[in-house]
């Protein structure tokens, strides 16, 4: 059978929510998903354990031998546990993985192989990516704010502090993982070269005064925390010392050019790389 | 997409919107549990419209707190305090559930402060005390009135004087059963006015902005702008100028066995913030190395959070119950010094 001569090849959005939809459930039963599942659960898990402390009886909870109440607490966990740890590292596992994967298994071929733009691939992996990532950290995100919050606290006070948390973690995980898809597009390894900037990179400028921490995803991301930044350590307390916030539009307005300019990139560099697949 | 992945996205989509809608009727109810109207205290309705600055205290919660009872074997009893029972009938400690307080500023003609009090009053001996200490009663648009007039202590005589100005007459009004207002007779006469016309303070979105945010927030919160604050005089230059880039400023406090809170201040724009941001910064900062290894000032400065972005800057802190233990030591030192006979040594 023939096909009809005038039949158009997709447009790159269909073919973009095509390969979505392929993708999404490969992402999300994969072993990576386990490891967020994991990564996620476990301030889940802490927030539990200290509900249920308090309900039977503890008096207060102590951080640095200070008491604190639950706002405090949940505000060190969006610091610790998702801005500095969760979001750039599940940018890196999954957007390095996104076509380095299709790769190391030798199935990128029978994408290429449709009649759709490669770009699209790009596009429709970093969505799957984005709908996976979001669907699995916010709602943990969501129940730490549920268990410790009113230990202390009242819901309605920090339901502001909620939205901007969810908002600004959900952007980290759009733009870390744009800079990662185009590292997974390009590097030889780039899980590697992705751990290195995250925390070697970024931990280094961001505890150095000057201009460099502007060349990093976190100094933007980080300057969009309403809570306070912990001062638990040695780094801790240099970074408070030459901390720098960038006015809120700045880092809005940059988060916004990097994560479209490294998208395009990485769309860019798929359609431009021959890839050999080696035996 | 698999039914087991649309199964795991919807619940995941169904825990989202649940915790969300919790936040959100917690948020519209001022925080779970339910405890007053997202529009603040009721009390507000005899809050002007103009008003810069509006304060509020849960007296009763304050005055049970571990904290506060803590603090009263340090803190003398206030003098103030006993003058007011013996003018008024009115305790403190006792007869109190809330204060609210609305500024207007300094205008004279708008009359200063309002306080709005609210608790168990016995309204006839409130009245019969006041008069017997020099005051005089009267109604105003149906509300009972009664104005504080100066009385010559020095002689030892009780001598009533009509009100030569009201700027200077102050007054307690009886709003509603257990709602007292005390202030200058001008602004008590304004609250009563607003109250009636609905001029009042909930017409002041901005300011009702900042109320929102901090109500449910604490035991006690005040929120005021800071340019009708630095306009007063007797506050010094150095201070006014540090605190014209700051626009509003709201803070705070709740009461259990210590004492946390939070302080917020919207700057003009952000580079006014950032600048704000790096003083608290550096000062919090300059504080830990000076500090080196103390325990105590280093669990007092970590309990000093600063935080903020955009236009905001804002402080968080905690004064657990072993800083009250801190102060009780002191002042028991300073009592200790200041009951020594007075040496040649000391007296040098």
């Amino acid at each position: 059978m023939t096909q009809p001569a005038n039949r158009r090849a997709p447009g790159v959005l269909y073919a973009a929510l095509r390969v979505f939809d392929l993708s999404l459930s490969d992402m999300l039963w994969s072993r990576r998903t386990i490891f967020m599942a994991l990564i996620v659960g476990l301030p889940v898990m802490l927030s539990v354990v200290i509900r249920v402390l308090l309900e039977l009886g503890a008096s207060n909870i102590r951080v640095n031998q200070t008491a604190v109440a639950g706002p405090t607490i949940f505000g060190l966990m969006i610091w610790g546990f998702f801005v500095r740890f969760t979001v750039p590292v599940l940018g890196v596992f999954y957007g390095t993985s996104l076509i380095a994967d299709e790769v190391d298994d030798k199935t990128i071929t029978y994408l290429f192989t449709r009649p759709i733009p490669r770009g699209a691939v790009v596009l429709g992996k970093y969505l799957a990516y984005m709908a996976c990532a979001t669907f699995v950290v916010l709602p943990s995100v969501l129940l730490v704010w549920l268990l410790i919050v009113p230990a202390g606290g009242s819901l309605g006070a920090s339901f502001l502090d909620l939205l901007k948390d969810l908002l600004l973690i959900a952007i980290g995980l759009a733009v870390y993982g744009a800079v990662f898809s185009w590292v997974g597009a390009v590097f030889k390894r780039p899980l590697l070269f992705g751990l290195m900037f995250v925390f070697g990179w970024e931990v280094l400028v961001m505890a150095l005064p000057g201009y460099m921490k502007r060349f990093s995803v976190a100094y933007y991301l980080q300057g969009l925390v309403p809570h306070a930044m912990p001062n638990d350590s040695a780094v801790s307390l240099v970074l408070s010392i030459f901390r720098e916030t960038p006015p809120l539009a700045e880092s809005l307005l940059m988060m916004a050019l990097i994560e479209v300019a490294f998208l395009y990139l990485a769309a860019r560099a798929v359609s431009k790389k021959e890839y050999v697949l080696e035996q | 997409m698999t039914q087991r992945t649309r199964y795991f996205m919807f619940g995941s989509a169904l825990v989202m919107i649940v915790g969300l809608a919790t936040g959100l009727v917690a948020f519209y109810n001022s925080g779970l549990p339910l405890r007053a109207s997202s529009s603040g205290p009721a009390e507000l309705a005899y809050v002007p419209a103009d008003a810069t600055g509006v304060a509020f205290a849960d007296v009763r919660t304050i005055m049970n707190s571990d904290f506060r009872q803590r603090l009263r074997q340090v803190l003398p009893s206030g003098e103030e305090k006993d003058k007011l029972f013996a003018e008024t009938g009115i305790d403190l400690e006792r007869d109190i559930d809330t204060v609210v307080a609305g500024l207007t500023g300094s205008d004279p003609l708008k009359g200063g402060a309002l306080v709005l009090v609210r608790g168990r009053f016995n309204d006839p001996m409130i009245e019969t005390l006041a008069v017997q200490h020099g005051a005089t009663v009267e109604t105003y648009k149906g509300k009972r009135l009664i104005l504080m007039t100066e009385h010559a202590e020095t002689t030892g005589t009780v001598e009533p004087q009509a009100p030569t100005g009201e700027s200077h007459t102050g007054a307690i009004a009886f709003l509603e059963p257990g709602l007292l207002a005390l202030g200058e007779v001008s602004a008590v006469r304004r609250g009563i006015d607003v109250s009636a016309t609905h001029e009042d303070v909930t017409k002041n979105e901005e300011l009702m902005k900042f109320v929102s945010e901090m109500q449910g927030s604490g035991d006690a919160w005040v929120v005021g702008r800071v340019d009708a604050i630095s306009n007063q005089t007797g506050v010094p230059q150095q201070v006014k100028d540090q605190m014209a880039a700051v626009q509003w400023m709201a803070a705070s406090v709740r009461i259990n066995t210590g004492v946390s809170g939070q302080i917020r201040a919207e700057a003009r724009d952000d580079q006014s913030a950032e600048q704000l941001r790096a003083v608290v910064n550096g000062a919090l900062a300059a504080g830990r190395l000076v500090s080196g290894n103390d325990p105590k000032a280093t669990a007092m400065l970590n309990a000093i959070q600063p935080t903020g972005v955009g236009k905001t800057v804002g402080i968080s802190f905690t004064l657990p119950p072993e800083i009250i233990d801190i102060i009780n030591g002191v002042a028991g030192l300073n009592n200790l010094h200041s009951d020594k006979p007075a040496t040649g040594g000391s007296s040098r």
